[in-house]
């Protein structure tokens, strides 16, 4: 049980060369301007909206990445740090009647951290498929505190009515400015993860995926160290569910809920776990098909249903992980 | 409180363990037997529900849809386990994400089928068993007693099969070392089939003797699966007695604490399983551990 079939290690493999710095920059750069380039495009908007939703779900994805990639921690309750960062901001700013970003943004990723380190506690004393229950367990606790809390969750209706934040005068009300918001933070926690994976603490995090026990014999507190990995995955994806409630204005329930949950497990897994590109291409899968293939076709959940089927059955590493594969026959 | 009350609230509780354990029974036998995490559990008790209204509506019948639907969910069990988790054996997260796609073709199906469909509906309980009977002066629905009846023999007549029988005997077995059990001829493969369509029989199951209590909507199949979970863990799992000790507890504890805590009732489940972990990591009964 120690070991978890289907996550192989992959430390190192995405080492980008000069060039390969400059496209990446490059890359990114375009990214982040999508909404002005894009302008004269018919369905311009439509494609920010539904791109800013990628990068929420990416950046929540990423988050949960570290635990099921890494550190070997399969959890099925990530959404209740993506709730509880919605809620907190938009708490906070009602409560607080501030739309300033610093404080806002701080008040979710702070709430999240501290619902993470307290569920943390019980739950990386389990492994394996014991950890996908227990975690799957308190989320739905928090679900259930979020739905019943009424007068201050706004329980089944949900928080209508949240604020888009401004930042020293910037408002990121309209659509463009929040989307750059979004797109710089999906950047920059790519950036700390992919820092964070290729420092020692990220290989002490793979290392104690590989062999806990030895791991502890040699001087490793890994309870400690799983809980801040842990609490790492839940502050960020804390910062996912607070872009989230300012991108809709609206946070529910089912925020907190097993459904996001397993969505942000299935983008994982369909991308491939253990690398950093594999859950942003996962986001962007199920959320097109959730979101764009649904505006079609009524059956789009069986279509996202059996997509997953056919992912086990026929590409156990995810995209990122085939392409890799596909890529190295084609070198030889 | 009043002692009557309490009483009645008492026989509430009971009557929701009672349900518990047909759907946590399952649960436990496919996770302690098969090693898979069946998420899919809570969708085949969606879909047990949503086959008992048709039949009940087609044939006028309860208790045709309280056989038929076990029968039509062991079917479903018996394609599910050979083509699809047959080939996923220790493969855990293969497992849940297959099993979660599963769950979303089902209640996709059964949110797009016009007479099932995503409103509440309602499935009345059986003639027979409609009224309400006076106890300690209050009326109390005799369908609830059925249940309370009906979970209690359930659980006596598993835990003789389990004990007694052949079968029980392999499924004991295949739950200590199945890899044993296949050395020494057993043909696992069949068991494992048989394992799991047990299993989605006895969520079908449950599905058919809870609506008339719940009723049918949308969101029965996660709540279904967290409750079950949460039934096996504080249980123990593996075991048959896991599942009865676990909903013996968390039915009446869940039926008290909307009673005295309406706000956080469902916390209060959840602080129970939270408690039992940290003083007992296996379950009450359990034997494999679930925390260090």
């Amino acid at each position: 049980m120690s070991r978890i079939a289907g996550l192989r290690p992959r430390v190192g493999g995405l080492r980008p060369r000069a060039p390969g710095f400059v496209a990446l920059g490059l890359g990114a750069l375009a990214l982040v301007t999508f909404p002005y380039w894009s302008r004269d495009w018919e369905s311009s908007r439509y494609a920010t909206t539904v791109l800013r939703d990628i990068l929420v779900f990416a950046i929540l994805a990423l988050s949960l990445d570290l635990l099921m990639g890494y550190v070997g921690l399969p959890s099925l309750g990530h959404a209740a740090f993506f709730g509880a960062g919605a809620y907190a901001a938009a708490i906070a700013s009602q409560r607080l009647e501030t739309e300033a970003l610093f404080v806002t943004l701080p008040a979710g990723v702070l709430v999240a951290t501290l619902l993470a380190l307290g569920i943390g506690l019980f739950a990386v004393r389990a492994s394996g498929i014991f950890f996908l229950m227990l975690t799957l367990a308190f989320a739905q606790m928090v679900f259930s505190f979020a739905f019943q809390a009424t007068d201050i969750t706004g329980g089944s209706n949900g928080f209508a009515g949240v604020r888009r934040p401004e930042l020293f005068g910037i408002s990121f009300s309209a659509a463009e400015e929040l989307y750059v918001l979004v797109a710089v933070s999906f950047l920059a926690t790519a950036f700390v993860l992919w820092r964070i994976t290729r420092s020692p603490y990220g290989r002490t995090l793979v290392a104690i995926r590989e062999n806990e026990r030895r791991m502890r014999a040699l001087g490793y507190d890994t309870r400690a160290i799983k809980l801040s990995a842990f609490a790492l995955a839940g502050a960020l994806a804390g910062l996912a569910g607070a872009l989230s409630a300012y991108s809709l204005r609206f946070v529910s329930a089912n925020d907190a809920g097993i459904g996001t949950s397993i969505t942000a497990f299935v983008m994982v897994l369909i991308g491939g776990a253990g690398t950093l590109a594999g859950p942003a291409v996962g986001a962007a899968v199920v959320i097109l098909i959730e979101r764009v293939l649904n505006s079609y076709i009524p059956f789009s959940q069986t279509v996202l249903g059996v997509v997953f089927v056919v992912f086990v059955l026929a590409a156990r590493q995810g995209v990122v992980g085939a392409a890799r594969t596909a890529w190295a026959r084609a070198r030889g | 409180m009043s002692p009557e009350l309490a009483f009645l609230q008492a026989l509430n509780g009971i009557s929701f363990g009672a349900l518990l354990f047909i759907l946590a029974a399952g649960l436990s036998l496919i996770f302690g037997m098969m090693d898979v995490v069946n998420l899919a559990h809570g969708a085949f008790y969606m879909l047990g529900a949503y086959i008992a209204l048709s039949v009940v509506r087609t044939t006028g019948s309860f208790w045709v849809a309280l056989v038929a639907v076990p029968l039509a969910l062991g079917a479903l069990g018996l394609v599910v386990e050979p083509l699809l988790l047959r080939r996923l054996r220790g493969r855990h997260l293969d497992q849940v994400l297959i099993t979660v796609g599963v769950a979303l073709v089902i209640t996709d199906l059964i949110r797009l089928k016009p007479d099932w469909g995503a409103e509440v509906r309602t499935l009345p309980p059986p003639d027979a068993l409609a009224g309400s009977i006076a106890i300690l002066g209050n009326d109390y629905p005799v369908y609830r007693l059925f249940v309370i009846a009906f979970g209690v023999t359930l659980a006596l007549s598993l835990a003789a099969l389990h004990r007694r029988s052949r079968a029980g005997a392999l499924i004991r077995a295949g739950v200590d070392d199945a890899q044993m059990l296949s050395a020494l001829g057993v043909d696992t493969d069949r068991l494992f089939a048989v394992t799991y369509a047990i299993g989605a029989a006895l969520a079908g199951l449950a599905g058919v003797v809870a609506a008339p209590v719940l009723g049918l909507q949308p969101g029965m199949d996660v709540e279904a699966l967290v409750l079950s979970l949460i039934v096996v863990v504080v249980g123990g799992l593996g075991t048959l007695g896991g599942a009865q000790v676990g909903a013996a507890l968390v039915g009446p504890a869940d039926t008290f604490g909307k009673v005295f805590v309406p706000q956080f009732a469902l916390f209060f489940i959840f602080a129970i399983m939270a408690l039992v972990l940290l003083l007992r990591p296996s379950g009450l009964l359990g034997r494999i551990r679930v925390i260090r």
